[in-house]
């Protein structure tokens, strides 16, 4: 459940300042590495700006949400939910620069397809990239299988995701069964449902619990219809008397639909010149590192060379054995 | 078995399973094959701590860790000087402090720790108390052997048991064989129509089917229990001692939800949660599906995490 699950503990964070610092700090370290590792090319201009990034990030999830929607067989909303949260969450420690957004965006999917237990072959799955060949989706696939374990590292093994969409079934049927002054909690689902795509496109699954959200959504539509809900609060969820946890909720959810109004489409000239400029950089960096496994790199020695030459101890020593024994039987004779 | 090699020629180890490993007393392992071929040469080293030896001293190694091997070795040689028993001692205490002073000597042996002041002590204590330890080993022997006399006894009992059940079977067969071979003469020989003499027949056979029931009914009442005890012999015990303590009491666990609190499972039906939930088909509830545990769970993942915590 949400309450005692590494979502809540480890990647629920109390204010959005909080997360875009951790956002500044992850591009912060990768500047500062690529600046040390002096490559004359690469200068302090060249690399992304905050801004850039965010403007990217942006962009590409809007391409993974595309991706999602139109996904043969259709997805799930909770595992469309969950690659959107791993996405989010990879690129709070990660710099986009360093990892290039179309594959991680392509590993959140398969992996959540995965985690969610919404059975996909690999085959599948890359069938559904329609604008490569199938040489290319081979390729495109293998690339995925070598970033999986880097992704799965970089959410820190919390593989777990509560998304707003159950808490949100299960608030109508609250609604239905002990609320009866709201006629048709049906009607409200509709634009509740709008209000949750909206809510996953933004910092609200790091901020808030997938309850809280669900309300807001619940009572924002309700709002908008023109209906009061407050009593249901002070009522149903009997916080008559509990004055300061209802103005805490009140606040958490003017802060989500805050959210919401601020978010906005990414502003298609600026993709392009900021993507002109990721790949540039992504040529750059590829170049120089060598072609090692992602997510293997901490042992990158394999265990071979050892036993290799513990065998050709062996077989030295049994060949000398030998040899010195004719050596004898000839002497002897 | 295959995680230790032999020191010596080390493949023959890994290609050979059924090769056995020897130990000697200074704890290292060899081969059989290499034992032969130190011994061939007649010099008699140890391969890794150089301390000679004598081919006699090897032996079949049991465990898999040869310092486990050494140590067993050691414990009985230790065992047959220090062989005291607990009602040697006057109180638990010294019994005690007897035993870790024996623990101490085979540690320090196994794992060569002062080796010259350890025999030197087994040496005093053996001249110190040589009739004793002389009295122990020949209550040792007498012992062993009443065992070995108990188990022969056993045997011969089963033994005799399972020949007489066997003689029993045969009289039965051959009292069936004879009922049938009587059946058969009568029918050449008597007037009597053979209706009559095959109902006759049946009852004999009946009778003597309850004559082996009854036979099977009577055991053998014994009278002694299988430790030793006489049966209706009055046995002293002591009283066991009452221990009392505090009475367990259940408490049901309380996990901090942040939320409302929700329903039972099994009261959403009575408060109308379930009219609102795609009721279940036939096909989910053979499978233990019901509709309450989705609403259930739909419930507490709505009231999850609802409240923000407090402070």
């Amino acid at each position: 459940m949400f309450h005692n699950s590494s979502q809540k503990k480890y990647w629920t964070f109390k204010s959005e300042d909080e997360v875009e610092q951790m956002r500044v700090s992850a591009n912060e370290k990768f500047c500062k590495r690529v600046l040390e590792t002096a490559k004359p090319v690469v200068s302090a201009s060249v690399l992304l700006e905050r801004y850039g990034e965010e403007v990217l990030f942006r962009h590409y999830e809007r391409r993974m949400l595309e991706f999602c929607n139109a996904f043969k067989p259709a997805m799930p909303k909770s595992v469309v939910g969950t690659a959107l949260m791993y996405f989010r969450r990879f690129y709070l420690n990660n710099s986009i620069m360093e990892h290039h957004p179309r594959i991680i965006m392509l590993t959140c999917a398969y992996l959540s397809c995965k985690v969610d237990e919404f059975n996909v072959s690999s085959t599948q799955f890359v069938g559904n990239l329609v604008q490569e060949t199938p040489a290319g989706q081979e390729r495109v696939l293998e690339q995925i299988l070598e970033y999986e374990l880097l992704l799965i590292q970089q959410l820190n093994f919390h593989l777990v995701v509560h998304n707003p969409y159950r808490p949100m079934e299960g608030l109508l049927i609250d609604l239905k069964t002990r609320y009866p002054m709201l006629e048709n909690p049906e009607s409200l689902r509709k634009s509740a449902d709008d209000f949750l795509t909206q809510a996953v496109m933004t910092d609200a699954g790091l901020l808030f619990s997938p309850s809280q959200i669900a309300l807001t959504a619940v009572l924002n539509s309700a709002s908008r219809a023109g209906i009061n809900m407050e009593s249901y609060l002070t009522e149903c969820l009997k916080l008559k008397e509990d004055k300061e946890t209802l103005t805490k909720m009140y606040d958490s959810m003017r802060r989500m639909k805050t959210l919401l109004k601020k978010y906005e489409p990414p502003n298609l000239e600026e993709v392009i010149v900021f993507k002109q400029k990721l790949e540039w950089i992504h040529a750059q960096l590829a170049s120089s590192s060598n072609k090692r496994k992602r997510g293997y790199e901490e042992d990158g020695h394999v265990a071979k060379e050892p036993r290799l030459a513990a065998e050709v101890r062996q077989y030295s020593r049994i060949f000398l054995a030998f040899f010195f024994f004719i050596l004898k039987v000839l002497v002897r004779s | 078995m295959d995680d230790q090699g032999c020191p010596r020629c080390k493949t023959t180890k890994y290609r050979n399973p059924s090769l056995k490993l020897m130990v000697n007393v200074c704890g290292h392992t060899l081969c059989e094959n290499c034992v032969e071929m130190l011994f061939v040469r007649g010099s008699g080293n140890c391969v890794q701590c150089d301390t000679p030896l004598r081919k006699s001293n090897f032996r079949m190694q049991l465990f898999e860790d040869p310092t486990v091997d050494k140590e067993v070795e050691i414990r009985k040689k230790v065992m047959k000087i220090y062989n005291k028993r607990e009602f040697d001692f006057p109180s638990l205490r010294e019994y005690n402090d007897y035993l870790e002073q024996v623990e101490d000597i085979v540690y320090n042996l196994t794992n060569n720790i002062d080796v010259e002041n350890t025999k030197l002590r087994m040496e005093q204590y053996q001249k110190e108390n040589k009739d004793i330890i002389q009295r122990n080993k020949a209550k040792l022997t007498r012992e062993q052997e009443e065992l070995e006399e108990l188990f022969l006894l056993e045997q011969q009992s089963n033994e005799q048991r399972r020949l007489e059940v066997l003689q029993e079977e045969q009289r039965q067969l051959q009292a069936k064989r004879k009922n049938k071979q009587a059946l058969l003469d009568e029918l050449e020989q008597s007037q009597l129509p053979a209706t009559v003499l095959l109902a006759k027949h049946k009852v004999r056979a009946a009778q003597l089917e309850t004559e082996i029931e009854q036979q099977k009914q009577n055991v053998k009442p014994t009278s002694i229990f299988s430790t030793g005890i006489q049966i209706r012999q009055n046995v002293s015990l002591q009283p066991l001692p009452r221990i009392e303590e505090v009475l367990y009491h259940y408490k049901p666990l309380q996990i901090e939800t942040y939320g409302p609190p929700v329903p039972e499972l099994e009261h959403l039906g009575r408060f109308g949660y379930l009219n609102h939930v795609r009721a279940a088909m036939p096909q989910d509830t053979a499978g233990g599906y019901t509709s309450a545990l989705a609403c259930y769970r739909a419930i507490q993942d709505a009231f999850s995490g609802l409240f923000p915590p407090k402070g």
